[in-house]
């Protein structure tokens, strides 16, 4: 038995997966980002940029960008930003896994909806760093560090939307198989 | 099309929890070598030294763009300005002919006491380039680093004041970490009566604090309080802070003070690394047979 229509949506629904260039280009350049001189005065409340692009690839392309990456992307933000060698891979790599066990239900929602869902993740990171950096011992944390994953949860939806926007991950020009 | 990778049929790995467990021991590793030893100095400054010259490429655009905004200033800012300047210029020059004078004068006291010199300093220039986004500490990056002659541990100071001390040196860029870092401390003087105190930064960019006061320890608000020299660190009489609150013993037998640093802490960009003329320790050496000797 031959169905008239596929049972699984075909063609222009399946995307094509992001090549290798572009997922560690994206990445090279939010850590750049990243890095770029933010005036101290309100570099609390600057976002993970680098984190939020890891996220990103880790739920649309988990085979490209996954606790390799996290490890090495902190690794590189932690000697760039004379941290403790170690801290920043440790919240990167916990973030990711976080978003790697929930990665094939996250994909289902639209960026807007997942908002919700990655807030948690990105204010767990900030806290996480904080908290490290507290029971290493040096002293009091600075909790407003804190709203910088609430900024991050907020650009979300517009960087989701950029990145297809961009192409990142275009479905290729769908090729009409049944009228 | 060969450029995307293919899913592999059968996955050969551990599973996720065991890898992000592997991963997390290893920064465990990392960290507990960082924070205890400090055996990654020279990772930190290879990777460091590969990093630099990108993030200086990737300021570039901003600091062309200040530099293109700095151009279209208007004529009358910069004759008023100008004008600014040359009364300064004036003021200095003055001082500095009265302060020759001085020294001169205090070298002949000195002599005459048979106590050692104060080893000189030799203003190294550089300009902070970056702030290190850290939420437990207050330090700045300048664009002077062991490639210009810069160690670490020597102070550093702006037009006004103390800023802070090199804590950590990288071929051509160096940390500083302010006074207003919550681990820095500073051995001051009260310019008034001389009177011997520690100033430390708390976390905040403008208040320092006297943590442990002599209840009857003479400090006034309005106090100026320049290095006393003492540690070897930093050389004496270097203005770092005014007195701006004097507080009573209450829970513990000491009083406190918090005072504002008149350094630019966080707000200057050019400061000067004070480099020592004499090596540090043989002034230090002999500072303890003078003292013995008039005993």
């Amino acid at each position: 038995m031959i169905p008239e229509s596929p049972l699984l949506p075909q063609g222009a629904e399946l995307r094509k997966p992001p090549t290798r260039t572009r997922v560690y280009l994206s990445l090279a350049l939010a850590l750049a980002f990243t890095l770029l001189p933010w005036d101290h005065d309100w570099r609390w409340l600057l976002p993970d940029f680098t984190l939020l692009l890891l996220l990103y690839w880790n739920i649309h392309a988990p085979r490209q960008a996954g606790l390799g990456a996290a490890f090495v992307l902190g690794l590189v933000t932690d000697v760039a930003q004379g941290l403790l060698l170690g801290l920043n891979a440790l919240a990167y790599c916990a973030a990711t896994f976080a978003v790697l066990l929930v990665r094939r239900r996250l994909a289902n929602f639209s960026p807007l909806l997942q908002t919700p869902q990655i807030a948690p993740v990105l204010v767990g990171k900030e806290a996480l760093v904080l908290a490290l950096g507290m029971m290493i011992g040096r002293g009091e944390a600075d909790w407003r560090w804190l709203a910088a994953g609430l900024l991050g949860a907020a650009l979300w939806w517009p960087l989701s939307w950029a990145m297809e926007r961009l192409g990142a991950h275009a479905a290729p020009p769908a090729p009409e198989r049944r009228a | 099309m060969s450029r995307v990778p293919q899913a592999p049929l059968f996955v050969r790995e551990m599973g996720l929890p065991a890898r992000f467990a592997v991963y997390v021991l290893v920064c465990l590793f990392l960290l507990a070598l960082d924070a205890r030893y400090i055996a990654l100095g020279g990772v930190r400054a290879g990777v460091n030294a590969l990093l630099h010259p990108l993030q200086l490429a990737l300021a570039w655009p901003l600091e062309w763009m200040r530099g293109v905004g700095a151009f279209f200033v208007a004529h009358g800012d910069l004759v008023v300005e100008n004008e600014r300047l040359r009364r300064e210029r004036d003021r200095i020059a003055l001082a500095a002919l009265d302060r020759v004078a001085l020294a001169a004068e205090n070298e002949r006291l000195r002599e005459l006491h048979q106590l050692p010199a104060w080893p000189g300093v030799t203003p190294l220039l550089g300009e902070i380039v970056a702030t290190v986004p850290d939420p437990f500490a207050r330090r700045v990056v300048i664009n002077r680093g062991h490639v210009q002659g810069v160690r670490a541990g020597w102070p550093v100071v702006d037009a006004a004041g103390l800023v802070g001390q090199v804590t950590r040196v990288y071929p051509w860029s160096a940390e500083v970490t302010l006074i207003t870092d919550r681990d820095q401390g500073a051995p001051v003087q009260n310019l008034r009566n001389g009177l011997r105190i520690i100033v430390s930064g708390m976390g905040s960019d403008n208040l320092l604090m006297v943590r442990f006061l002599d209840m009857h320890a003479d400090l006034a608000e309005g106090d100026w309080l320049y290095t006393s020299g003492i540690d070897g660190v930093y050389p004496a009489g270097i203005p770092v802070a005014r007195v701006v609150k004097t507080e009573p013993p209450r829970a513990s037998p000491f009083a406190s003070a918090y005072c504002a640093p008149i350094g630019g802490v966080g707000r200057y960009r050019h400061v000067a690394v004070l480099k020592p003329v004499a090596e540090t320790p043989a002034a230090t050496e002999a500072a303890p047979a003078a003292a013995g000797g008039r005993r």
